[in-house]
């Protein structure tokens, strides 16, 4: 009977004991927590519905592999050879309303870039390398990597650029000519789209108290 | 027998009878009857006159004093008639077969999510039975139909956020996308995120900083960052609220019951990044600006008095869709995903760039990281 009643006493305390070491203590930091839990996710959650209207195409760069937007179907007067059908040299001197006289050139300065150090002369629907090797027109990242070799590296492994859709798998990244305009990269300055009125009001009222 | 007894009976006088068997009335069976009556001096005489015009209500408190009083079988019916009206009046709109349908169900309505449970002890079924309620209500308002949702937090995923101070040129879009997505009070312009206008060189001094400014950005020899709930993984908001309105998600998401807050604001307080917001004033968009995608602990329409923030949009994170900030950012400062993927590009930014959190030393623990380029 006895030996009964100090085996429950013991339960209850080792249950209590046991109850005190809580979830919530479990890690030290969350960086304990990510380095314990972490596993490939393959859930439920997948951006395939999201990205089902939009052209992409798949490309490895290193050991990262993912998706980018389709780019020629994009430019409103590809294919190129439909108007250049002749080399670039022989078109220059023709008497008619130029082509691309919208486009100002706002990349690096002429000693270093004209519109030859991309597009490529001997065939322009495609655009090539400082080397002359032919690059397409989907692939124009490899072109801008050339010399921006650290936005290159952020942008393969996900810390530069936008996602096209959600954070799951697969990865579907933007490539740099859709934020960038390659002829004029960089942002330009530009008004805040809001202004908060009321916190202004109230931070105002504050002083006058 | 009856001393034995363990219980209580109630005394419905029938033992008594058993003593006025004898011929006299005041029980005394040996001892003639007259002979108990004594003579009263002036001051006992006093005191029994006080006893029996108040005597039971100086021993009376609370409730007592007005439910435990003798009263005339008039007076009895009378107060029992005007409680009855009153109670009557209360389940009126529901049973009467004047009002209409709607406003009896409005009622059933608004009677079973006066009632409801905390929703984070409810059942799969009882989440869905909220808003179906929450729906139908808003239906009947408005003559408009949401979409509201309950998705509960997906197993194997920790939700995390990196923002990168270089990239950050201070457009704002993410806040105004902000308000958009969650339906945030239009008239106090209540926003989640602040985005910080900081000097070159001076690093994080959050006095000299500007969060409302309104010129050509970026200012020359300034730098943004952004600020908003972190979803701390030891969140203090949690611990201090009285009634267990707040809490943290599997999924590392911390969020609030709009309808089981009581406003007491000591998450407000206990916050030290500012990420809560108090409804002062019935929030209000206009009917054509709601974001009728809704989730329970997200963007559904909030009432005065409650607490808000930032859920990383959970209608749209919990879908597999980034944040409505994330989203808008035109300058791609702001990347959020699945900290425990170790193929996440978030994971990538942790493990690859410089990242700090702010206010680290408080042991926090924000999922939340800044970097630079």
């Amino acid at each position: 009977m006895k030996n009964k009643e100090i085996t429950y006493h013991l339960l209850i305390l080792l249950l209590l004991i046991l109850n005190s070491c809580k979830e919530k203590n479990k890690y030290h930091t969350i960086t304990d927590k990510i380095a314990a839990e972490s596993k490939p996710y393959h859930g439920e959650l997948s951006s395939d519905e999201l990205l089902a209207d939009i052209p992409l195409i798949k490309i490895t760069e290193g050991k990262h592999t993912f998706l980018i937007p389709e780019r020629k179907g994009q430019i409103q007067s590809f294919a190129c050879i439909e108007c250049h059908s002749k080399p670039v040299s022989q078109m220059k001197g023709l008497e008619k309303q130029k082509a691309h006289w919208n486009i100002k050139m706002s990349h690096a300065n002429t000693d270093v870039m004209n519109c030859a150090s991309c597009h490529n002369g001997k065939d322009m629907n495609t655009l090539h390398t400082l080397t002359r090797q032919p690059v397409d027109f989907n692939l124009s990242y490899k072109l801008c990597a050339q010399c921006h070799s650290d936005q290159f590296e952020d942008w393969k492994g996900g810390a530069h650029g936008k996602k096209v859709a959600g954070w799951t798998a697969p990865r579907a990244s933007m490539t740099c000519v859709n934020c960038h305009n390659p002829h004029n990269p960089s942002f330009d300055k530009r008004w805040p789209v809001q202004f908060n009125t009321q916190k202004a009001v109230e931070r105002n009222e504050t002083l006058d108290h | 027998m009856s001393k034995n007894k363990k219980w209580y009976t109630l005394d419905l006088g029938l033992n008594k009878k058993k003593n006025t068997t004898g011929s006299c009335s005041c029980g005394n069976i040996s001892e003639n009857c007259t002979s108990a009556k004594q003579e009263l001096s002036a001051d006992e005489f006093y005191k029994a006159a006080v006893n029996a015009s108040i005597g039971e209500e100086r021993h009376k408190d609370g409730f007592d004093q007005v439910f435990d009083v003798k009263m005339d079988r008039r007076n009895a019916f009378k107060k029992l008639t005007a409680s009855l009206l009153i109670g009557a009046g209360a389940v009126s709109t529901s049973c009467s077969i004047i009002t209409g349908d709607d406003t009896k169900e409005k009622a059933q309505i608004n009677w079973e999510e006066q009632f409801k449970g905390n929703y984070k002890l409810m059942t799969d079924e009882e989440k869905q039975g909220t808003i179906d309620r929450l729906m139908r209500s808003y239906e009947l308002q408005t003559g408009k139909n949401i979409s509201m949702t309950a998705e509960n937090a997906v197993a194997n995923v920790l939700f995390g956020y990196a923002f990168n101070i270089s990239k950050c040129q201070g457009y704002m879009n993410c806040v105004s996308a902000c308000v958009e997505e969650n339906n945030q009070d239009r008239n106090s312009q209540m926003q989640y995120i602040r985005i910080h206008e900081m000097k070159d060189g001076e690093g994080f001094k959050f006095d000299n900083a500007d969060d409302n400014y309104y010129h050509e950005v970026p200012a020359e020899g300034h730098f943004y960052m952004g600020t908003q709930c972190f979803h701390c993984d030891n969140p203090p908001c949690v611990d201090v609220c009285p009634v267990q309105a707040t809490w943290k998600e599997e999924d590392g998401l911390v969020v609030i019951d709009y309808d089981w807050c009581v406003g007491c604001r000591y998450c407000m307080a206990a916050c030290p990044y500012d990420g809560r917001r108090f409804n002062w004033s019935k929030p209000e968009v206009p009917e054509n600006e709601v974001n009728k995608n809704q989730h329970y602990l997200g963007n559904r329409m909030r009432k005065k008095g409650v607490m808000e923030k930032c859920t990383f949009c959970v209608q749209r994170s919990r879908k597999g869709k980034n944040p409505a900030c994330v989203e808008a950012c035109p300058t791609g400062a702001r990347i959020f995903g699945n900290l425990l993927d170790p193929n996440s590009t978030i994971r990538w930014v942790l493990e690859n760039k410089k990242v700090f959190r702010l206010k680290e030393d408080l042991g926090t623990e924000p999922k939340f990281w800044y970097f630079m380029d």
